[in-house]
């Protein structure tokens, strides 16, 4: 068989997209943003407990009273779990996105229902949007919207297009083919049938479609989190990279409140909406737990609460200002940083973000996986990176994009890379040792993402050095579930081999005994470099010329990645603040506002 | 009688290449000839009048292509070949537009399943035709509660559909129909998903509601009693084709074939035939005049079975004139029940009351 190039004709397909419609990609972007920032602002402009009071109000108008408690103290666990803001931007994303795929979905759905060629050619359509995997299609989108919301909402708004489809077709198809033709036979045109008819009739179908696209942007959201949309996705993302039960957990939870409620709401939505189902409503006997007020009364209780959160809104917007410190170098100058949710990155990140916000800069950080991290960067939406681990580990991202990209140095190193062991496993201390043990170890060696530099040395060399092929299979998979399978061996005492790498947490909180490597096939360690966009020190040369200059001990490093472990989640720049004042003149060292000015600037240039 | 419907040679044939499958039909092909390639003849050469006022009968198996035919007649199916005549205007030059106007103004159809809106209320569904053709919402309710008080649903108005009988719901179908003011009604088999009796109720019902109305009637039945009863003449049809048409009596008692005969034999004829179709009208001129007992030409069967019951002599017929038209002997009125046409044959017992006396 010949090798039929479909990726090069897909790459050059979205190449020749990216060239010539990046002004179609450009609008739509900034109409899915406008919208979602639109609709953020609105939710997270009350007080949290007063939105959740506004959200209670719906569900109580639309499914009772129980249903208004139950939503209530919903919403109150996910502001008590401190998540509000993600949730809310959560929420608007999944909004924005069910809105553009229903406005895709419904007619194209409609227009499938009355034509058998259209919906003979949109069947395999929706079948590709459906199944191709969804982090496959992320990319393509990140090229044409970049990294962050509308790349969110477009993966997951493609993910969620095909029920709202097949759910309308089904719905119009069903309706009772007699009740179509009495309508025809009684002079009805094409379009009030569909009106009159089909539409009334389908509804319930359809609305369990809207159900459908709710859910799947729901579950969309935390694979959107990896391209910086934020929110509980983003929390997701976080907690697995940090393999922090926890704080996955909490936001978990979060998403199911909102999928509960969305689910829910919609669905009694569609009962109202529907004139049989509002029959089959009233028909039920009222009980007090499902007591519905009338719309007026829910309109009414809307409308006061969000009179009142606009009033304390208000009052309370003018009680903070913020504060300029008195060097001021940036001016409020935006500064973006992004991350890969690794210990020394985060600490790294909200290191110099309290550093560049003491200097007067504006800073926003967004985490994201290291793949879209790097694209971010290359293609300019963000302005540098300080997790770059090189020459190995990261060497994949840096020969597709160090072209686009400027190397501001190393602040930290020698890294190294290692196959480790617990130490309770006593005759295995070497690399060297392995192949003797291979048994114990059920010929396995725990690896990480197959895409990771790491993997690729371990087994192209490693392996071969020690001759351990054939007696060993590298278990390919993730970050979290190598650490998830370290912790489980670990609390049960049984022998396992992990790839690892210094520094890193595990060897903090497990102990721990890296395999000696004496024929060197590890190399010589990666350095933790800084990356910027291509220009950034050209733009900003005062901070280009601190990032090169920086530089961390491993003391102050694991000092600073403690204080934030111990500060817990969301709390990273108060831990950053406690440890520099902890240690005093470390900002200035880093980032010195001395008179030289221009020599500086003309060191950033260089 | 002016005829408001009419068909003429109308094919329907699905499939492909229905043009040449009349073709082949017309040169005499049959159905099954045509099945074999893949396509159906729904309906091969139909021809027939509907005169106003009339309540016309198609009449035939499930398959026999009624449903079909009765759908040309309002535009909702064009016919493969022939023609469709309302009030002398061709249904198949029509503009889409023009046939909608003619299908909200001028025929209105009712349902074998009754087809109502379950979405709608019973008032809705009966203003549906009204509010196609954009009558403002006062009238057509007014309109719609009219129709629906004739058809005996006053009350019934604000009800929903499902929670009627199927007769009243089919009544309700009824009333959308009349809503409308539509002179011609197309009936498809109406009665034929509702209890026997229902049914029977409704037949009445039509029949008392044709009294005033007054409407062109084309119903579609499988149900031969309900086509003699109904139909002021009756088209009965087999594998797409009409085999008979004519009167209840014409089918009765002159079957123009086999199939039609095999179709009659279960017929209730008591109910269908009168005086006028089984009389004798040879005469000798006399039979009137003893004063006993006489019948009109419309006197319905059993009637006839009682006066013959009473007289010792045949029932003489008299028609609006007092004019004696005819004399039904009563061997005559047991040969029909028996559907023995012959005459009785002479007693060849020699006793001649030997049989009596067992």
């Amino acid at each position: 068989m010949p090798r039929i190039p479909l990726g090069d004709w897909v790459d050059s397909g979205v190449d020749w997209l990216v060239d010539h419609l990046s002004w179609l990609f450009d609008a739509v972007k900034a109409v899915m943003e406008g919208m979602y920032d639109g609709i953020d602002a609105v939710l997270t402009a009350p007080e949290p407990l007063l939105m959740a009071g506004i959200l209670a109000v719906v569900a109580w108008w639309l499914r009772g009273l129980l249903g208004g408690v139950l939503a209530f103290a919903g919403f109150a666990l996910v502001d008590s779990l401190d998540l509000w803001d993600r949730a809310m931007s959560t929420l608007a994303l999944v909004l924005v996105a069910t809105v553009i795929a229903l406005v895709i979905s419904i007619p194209l759905g409609i227009w499938a229902a009355r034509s058998k060629a259209v919906s003979a050619a949109l069947r395999p359509v929706l079948d590709l949007l459906q199944t191709m995997p969804s982090m496959v299609l992320l990319i393509p989108a990140m090229l044409f919207f970049g990294l962050g919301t509308a790349a969110g909402v477009v993966a997951t708004l493609i993910f969620a297009l095909a029920p709202g489809v097949r759910m309308t077709e089904l719905g119009i198809r069903q309706v009772d083919a007699e009740l179509v033709e009495a309508a025809e036979a009684f002079g009805t045109t094409p379009r009030d049938i569909l009106w009159r008819v089909q539409l009334p009739l389908a509804l319930p179908t359809i609305m369990a479609g809207v159900n459908q696209v709710i859910m799947l942007g729901l579950s969309m959201v935390v694979i959107a989190g990896m391209v910086g949309t934020g929110g509980l996705g983003g929390a997701v993302n976080e907690a697995i990279g940090q393999l922090d039960i926890g704080y996955g957990f909490e936001a978990g939870v979060g998403i199911v409140v909102l999928a509960i409620y969305l689910d829910r709401v919609t669905g009694a939505l569609g009962t109202q909406l529907s004139p049989l189902g509002r029959r089959a409503a009233a028909k039920a006997p009222t009980r007090a737990w499902s007591y519905r007020p009338r719309p007026a009364v829910a309109v009414v209780g809307v409308v006061v609460l969000a009179l009142v959160a606009g009033g304390l809104g208000i009052f309370g917007s003018s009680a903070g200002t913020s504060e300029a410190s008195g060097t001021n170098v940036g001016k409020g100058e935006e500064i973006r940083i992004g991350y890969i949710p690794w210990d020394e990155g985060i600490a790294s990140t909200f290191l110099w973000k309290e550093i560049l916000e003491e200097r007067g800069f504006k800073v926003t950080t967004t985490q994201y996986a290291a793949g879209p991290l790097y694209t971010g960067l290359a293609t300019g939406q963000l302005d540098f990176q300080t997790d770059s681990w090189l020459p190995t580990t990261h060497a994949e991202y840096w020969t597709k994009y160090g072209k686009q990209l400027d190397d501001l140095g190393t602040w930290y190193g020698p890294t190294s890379l290692e196959l480790t062991v617990p130490s309770y496993v006593k005759d295995v201390n070497s690399l060297a040792d392995l192949k003797a043990h291979a048994s114990e170890f059920d010929g396995k060696i725990i690896g990480i993402e197959p895409s990771a530099g790491m993997m690729g040395l371990l087994k192209d060399k490693v392996l071969k050095e020690y001759g351990l092929e054939g007696t060993y299979d590298v278990v390919d998979g993730s970050t979290p579930a190598m650490l998830a399978e370290l912790k489980r061996a670990y609390a049960r005492k049984q022998p396992v081999v992990v790839t690892l790498w210094s520094p890193h947490w595990a060897y903090s909180d497990y102990d721990l005994k890296k395999l000696k490597d004496p024929k060197g096939a590890w190399g010589k360690g990666d350095g933790v470099h800084t990356l910027a966009r291509k220009g950034f020190a050209d733009d900003h040369p005062q901070v280009g010329a601190w990032l090169k200059d920086f530089s961390m001990t491993e003391e102050q490093l694991t000092g600073l990645e403690a204080q934030i472990q111990k500060a817990g989640k969301g709390k990273e720049q108060d831990a950053v603040r406690t440890w520099l004042r902890q240690h005093p003149g470390l900002i200035d060292a880093w980032a010195p506002v001395a008179a030289e000015d221009a020599g500086s600037r003309a060191a950033g240039v260089s | 009688m002016s005829a408001r419907l009419e068909a003429e040679h109308l094919f329907k044939v699905f499939g492909r290449r229905p043009d040449e499958a009349v073709k082949r039909l017309r040169e005499g092909a049959d159905r099954a000839e045509l099945r074999a390639d893949g396509t159906t003849a729904a309906v091969i050469d139909a021809s027939f009048r509907v005169g106003a006022g009339e309540i016309f009968v198609v009449m035939g198996l499930s398959g026999s292509g009624k449903s079909t035919l009765l759908r040309m007649l309002n535009g909702l199916l064009e016919p493969t070949a022939g023609s469709v005549r309302f009030d002398g205007q061709d249904l198949t030059a029509l503009s889409d537009r023009a046939l909608r106007e003619l299908r909200s103004k001028k025929i209105s159809m009712v349902f074998q399943h009754f087809a109502l809106f379950p979405h709608r209320s019973v008032r809705d569904n009966a203003a549906y035709g009204l509010e196609v053709q954009g009558v403002p919402r006062a009238e057509r309710e007014r309109r719609a509660d009219e129709a629906l008080a004739l058809c005996g649903l006053a009350g019934w108005e604000t009800s929903w559909p499902d929670e009627l009988s199927g007769g009243m719901q089919q009544r309700v179908g009824l009333a959308r129909a009349l809503a409308t003011d539509a002179d011609v009604l197309l009936m498809d088999e109406s009665f034929s998903a509702l209890d026997p009796l229902i049914r029977r109720d409704m037949q009445d019902q039509l029949l008392e509601l044709q009294k005033t109305l007054r409407k062109t009637i084309v119903f579609i039945t499988h149900d031969l009693n309900e086509a003699m009863r109904l139909g002021d003449r009756i088209a009965v049809m087999r594998d797409g084709r009409i085999v008979q048409t004519g009167t209840a009596e014409d089918i009765l008692l002159r079957p123009a074939n086999d199939y039609v005969a095999s179709f009659i034999q279960d017929v209730d004829r008591s109910r269908v035939l009168t005086a006028a179709a089984v009389m004798d009208t040879e005469l000798r001129g006399d039979e009137a005049d003893c004063g006993c007992e006489t019948a009109a030409p419309d006197t319905p069967f059993t009637e006839l079975c009682a006066i013959s019951a009473r007289l010792s002599h045949p029932v003489a017929v008299l028609d609006t004139a007092r004019t004696l038209v005819g004399v039904v002997p009563r061997q005559r009125l047991v040969g029909f029940l028996g559907d023995e046409p012959g005459a009785p044959a002479a007693c060849d017992n020699d006793g001649g009351k030997v049989i009596g006396r067992a």
